[in-house]
């Protein structure tokens, strides 16, 4: 059994003004495994923050169900940690309260003091040491998502989910955070589910691509394994072939299959490293 | 059977002899040259009294004797400081020493309210603070809740509530009347050529509360005069204090209320005095002396206490004598707040009308305690009359339920004053078709009336 | 630059209390003109603005004394209405507080609850008096129940306002960290809705002031509103007034005790 499993999930939401209930997208069905880097791109639309939302416990899907090292999700909770898009720290509380209040929730026993230390450890992690007091509206959006993806990792969850973390900073610092991100990843080798529009970020940060199509009614189209190996960097990502590969393909898809994929039963492709097959239940056209 | 002469007070026979007003400090020779208190001096009064029968008695006796010599006997006849120290000596153990009394900032409460700078109260054993209330319904609710044990009321009122009228039904129990007279019909200046109740159709009168001998008096005084107080005026109720202000502000044409505020209006130049409620009915009770009468079960004593220094309040104040000094007493913002002049000139009946006149008129405002049955018998009828009350009322039994007047004529001998020897009296009005009101037919008294509204 | 930036601020903010002063001036000036002498009979008209400054004086050099029961300092007046206030504003406000954030948690019970207190906020709290003298029996209490009435409305609004806006993100953070409902209301809902909340407590109090001081008229004992009523009686205008200002000015401390609190528990998002 894998470690995270999502089920054939459907999800809709109700009419309005009498016309039937929309629904976002159905059967979505794949699995990821302990310590995956798993992300979902897609149009607007296509119910990927809605997936996401459903796994943290959220929302509730309409069919179908999560299920989380044997167990299925219902309610939101530590083991699940979010990373926010709109990086969602307290605006009342400094850096270093917004991260204790998390810590101190996954560990009620421990004491004041390995608290303190604990969450100073996460601040100089994150690059953040000496902001520890300031409040997040004195902080620039790169900052503000440091204190974010310090607070999630801080918790140890077993699963880490990542809602468009760098859309709201700006590209010059995203490429920055994406590399810490994964350093940190690296480090404590979390399972990650990420959603995002950024497609090089994708190829850049996961191990798996999962595609979605065009909402309403969105399937899951494709997932593709990103042979690339580790430890990647931008500089030299550029370079690989094939990243320009799968880069062209997701490009592809995005464009123009997106939208005529309703009606395809979903595959899953691997690229191998080298060479291009695609698989051959693959349908083109 | 007092008649129309005896106008100041229906008993009239406890004054021995009419007295001269005199300053307090001429009326009471002391034996000591030191300053008296109140107390002492009333003390002093007492005794002189017993001794002398009058004032006059006692200064012939001094003429003859010589100030010393008449001060040296009377001591060996009376030892005069014994009594004073007598005078502090308790009636029955008090059962509640610390009281709170109610009372509305109007002449008519002038013995609760000297009472406690006078030292009425402490005389008996008492320690006494009064309490001022801003209007009649707060003074209901105060001495319905139990927040003040005793309180000033306007006579109609412990029956209106013994009976339920006007709130729940709390039976309460009247021992004493306030004061007789001392009201007026007050107008604007603007209406300075009004004749009667014809020219006052129309008006906006008001009176301080529904339960009053002000609405009663007022709706008589205009029944009489063939104007139908219930559909040709208008009568609001407005707490005395606001009276002067709201005849100023053009809200009034006139009211029927209680001293000092008609000599106020006269005072600030907004009004004028009509007419005296004495020239309605001569020794009309207005204000009362009241409590709960569970108050008074649970606690005889301190009751009978209270009972004592109201009534030898009253008696001090009925004399002319005292009147300017009790102006002064009961004239400051903790009493009545008001310019210690116009007190003066309603306690004293030496005061300018608002037409230009100086008026002379001794009993304006009097003190006499007895409640008489028959009076609460005439508040019934007009009850009745009004509205207020309806169905049969069995007017003798609420009157001698609430009115004590076998227990005041009891307080009254044992202080020394003669009391009338029957507890019901024919009144006499000056005004009205009616002019005696008999109070074994009320019935036949209120069917007798042509305005009325049952 | 700054430097030339601050100074100008610094003149607007000295221009603004010029005018200011000069509005007074102008005031006090056209009071004196207004009030004149007698007119006729012993009516003393309204009193100019030396005879209340000189009143006024007076009743705060001796503010503490004891007469007897019905005449006190304004000092020991005050003490009496800020006291009642304190009571009533303080329950009321814990309970507004405390409805209003289960109100704006749970918008269904909101939209239930709503027509009642649609119906009863408008109703003057002096209205209430009479209902609440019959039923406490005592004037005391009533008293402190008509500050309660009217110091309970507009909290309530605003919290539940406040909870309601409180953005999603805050809330998604609180349960994934699945914190107590004690830590929820008090580090983030609490915090999150502070601003709304004193800005309802802020308006609160000074309906509350308002109202003490009229209940305090038709109840007397002791009590600024009292002090004024009594004052009245007597017409002495000018107690009345230098009273008025003292109310006005208690109002103003009160006002700017919470606007100091509102800036400290503001925060920028």
């Amino acid at each position: 059994m894998a470690f995270l499993e999502i089920e054939k999930v459907s999800k809709y939401f109700p009419g309005s003004n009498g016309k039937g209930a929309i629904c976002v997208f159905k059967d979505v069905h794949f699995h990821i495994e302990k310590g995956e880097f798993v992300t979902m791109v897609g149009h607007s639309g296509c119910g990927k923050t809605t997936l996401l939302n459903i796994i943290a416990g959220f929302e509730t899907p309409n069919e179908g169900g999560i299920v989380l090292d044997g167990k299925e999700i219902t309610d939101p909770g530590l083991d699940r940690m979010v990373v926010f898009q709109n990086f969602a720290l307290m605006p009342w509380m400094t850096v270093r309260d917004n991260i204790r209040i998390a810590v101190r929730a996954a560990y009620r026993q421990w004491d004041r003091r390995r608290v303190g230390e604990y969450v100073q450890q996460y601040i100089n992690m994150v690059g953040l040491a000496g902001s520890e007091d300031k409040k997040p509206a004195a902080l620039s959006g790169g900052m503000r998502q440091r204190v974010g993806l310090a607070r999630a990792f801080a918790v140890q969850p077993k699963v880490l989910l990542l809602d468009e973390p760098f859309a709201q900073i700006d590209a010059l610092t995203r490429g920055v955070i994406q590399e810490e991100l994964i350093r940190m990843w690296m480090a404590t080798k979390n399972t990650v589910f990420m959603v995002t529009h950024d497609v090089d970020e994708a190829i850049l940060l996961s191990d798996k691509i999962a595609l979605m199509s065009d909402g309403p009614e969105a399937r899951l189209a494709e997932m593709i394994e990103i042979g690339i190996p580790r430890p990647r960097s931008r500089e030299t990502l550029i370079e690989n072939p094939d990243f320009t590969r799968i880069r062209k393909h997701v490009l592809n898809f995005l464009v123009e299959r997106s939208r005529r994929v309703q009606s395809e039963p979903q595959i899953s492709s691997a690229l191998s490293p080298v060479g291009s097959q695609f698989s051959s239940t693959e349908v083109t056209g | 059977m007092p008649g129309c002469d005896d106008i100041a007070n229906p008993a009239g026979e406890f004054l021995v002899a009419q007295e001269q007003p005199q300053s307090p400090e001429s009326k009471f020779p002391t034996n000591s040259q030191s300053a008296e208190s109140p107390l002492e001096r009333v003390v002093e009064y007492s005794v002189n009294r017993a001794i002398f029968g009058s004032e006059l008695g006692r200064r012939e006796f001094v003429r003859l004797a010589g100030a010393g010599a008449a001060a040296a006997i009377v001591n060996s006849i009376f030892p005069l400081a014994a009594a004073k120290a007598l005078a502090q000596e308790k009636t029955g153990p008090i059962e509640k020493k610390q009281l709170r009394v109610g009372f509305i900032p109007i002449t008519c409460a002038t013995p609760i309210i000297m009472a406690e700078p006078m030292g009425f109260y402490k005389k008996y054993g008492l320690d006494v603070q009064v309490h001022k209330a801003s209007g009649w319904a707060m003074i209901r609710d105060l001495s319905i809740n139990g927040e003040t044990d005793a309180t000033h009321m306007l006579t109609p009122m412990p029956l209106a509530f013994t009976m339920g009228v006007g709130s729940q039904a709390v039976p309460f129990v009247m021992p004493a009347v306030e004061n007789i007279n001392g009201q007026a019909i007050t107008l604007a200046l603007k209406h300075k050529g009004i004749k009667g109740p014809q020219d006052m159709k129309g008006f906006k009168f008001a009176v301080p509360f529904d339960y009053s001998i002000h609405n009663f008096l007022l709706r008589y005084y205009l029944a009489e005069g063939g104007v139908d107080p219930e559909k040709e005026v208008q009568i609001r109720v407005i707490p005395p204090p606001e009276m002067v202000a709201n005849l100023q502000a053009g809200n009034l044409d006139g009211y029927l209320g209680p001293d000092p505020f008609n000599q106020r209006a006269v005072h600030e130049g907004i009004g004028f005095i009509f007419m005296l409620s004495k020239e309605l009915w001569p020794g009309h009770p207005c204000c009362a002396f009241a409590a709960r009468k569970d108050f008074a079960e649970k606690y005889p004593n301190t009751f009978q206490a209270l009972f004592k220094s109201i009534v030898e309040a009253t008696q001090y104040a009925h004399s002319p004598g005292n009147r300017k000094e009790i102006a002064k007493a009961i004239s400051p913002r903790n009493f009545l707040n008001q310019p210690v002049e116009v007190v003066e000139q309603v306690l004293t009946g030496e005061f300018p009308d608002g037409l230009g006149n100086i008026r002379k008129v001794p009993d304006r405002i009097d003190f006499d305690p007895f409640p008489w049955h028959s009076m609460a018998i005439w508040i019934l009828t007009q009850m009745k009359r009004w509205g207020y009350i309806k169905g049969d009322v069995d007017y003798k039994k609420i009157a001698e339920e609430v009115y004590l007047a076998s227990g005041c004529r009891e307080v009254m001998k044992s202080l020394g004053y003669k009391a009338p020897a029957t507890n019901s009296t024919n009144h006499n009005f000056l005004y009205g078709k009616t002019k005696v009101f008999d109070p074994l037919k009320p019935e036949e008294y209120v069917k007798s009336f042509a305005i009325r509204k049952t | 630059m700054n430097g030339t930036v601050h100074f100008a601020k610094v003149k607007e903010r000295q221009k603004a209390w010029l005018i200011s002063l000069l509005f007074l001036l102008i005031f006090l000036c056209f009071w004196q003109l207004i009030t004149r002498p007698s007119t006729g009979g012993k009516t003393e008209g309204l009193p100019g603005p030396f005879a209340v400054a000189q009143r006024a004086w007076e009743m705060v050099s001796d503010p503490f004394y004891d007469r007897g029961a019905n005449d006190k300092g304004i000092g020991v007046q005050l003490l009496h209405s800020l006291g009642r206030l304190a009571v009533g504003y303080t329950a009321a406000s814990l309970l507004a507080i405390f409805l209003g954030v289960v109100l704006g948690l749970y918008p269904t019970l909101y939209r239930a609850v709503n027509p009642y207190i649609q119906i009863l906020k408008p109703i003057s709290p002096l209205a209430w008096m009479p209902l609440f003298l019959y039923t406490v029996k005592n004037s005391a209490w009533a008293a402190v129940m008509v500050v309660f009435m009217s110091s309970i409305w507009p909290t309530l609004a605003n919290t539940a306002f406040g909870v309601i806006s409180i953005k999603r993100d805050y809330l998604n953070v609180s349960s994934l960290l699945q914190l107590s409902w004690l830590s929820r209301f008090f580090k983030v809902i609490l915090p999150a809705a502070a601003p709304a909340i004193v800005a309802g407590l802020r308006i609160s109090i000074g309906g509350a002031w308002i109202a003490i001081v009229a209940a305090e008229m038709l109840i007397g004992g002791t009590g600024i509103g009292y002090f004024v009523w009594n004052e009245w009686n007597n017409l002495q205008l000018t107690s009345v007034i230098s009273a008025i200002l003292t109310i006005g000015g208690v109002g103003v401390l009160l006002d700017a005790g919470f606007a100091r609190l509102a800036k400290n528990l503001s925060y920028t998002e």
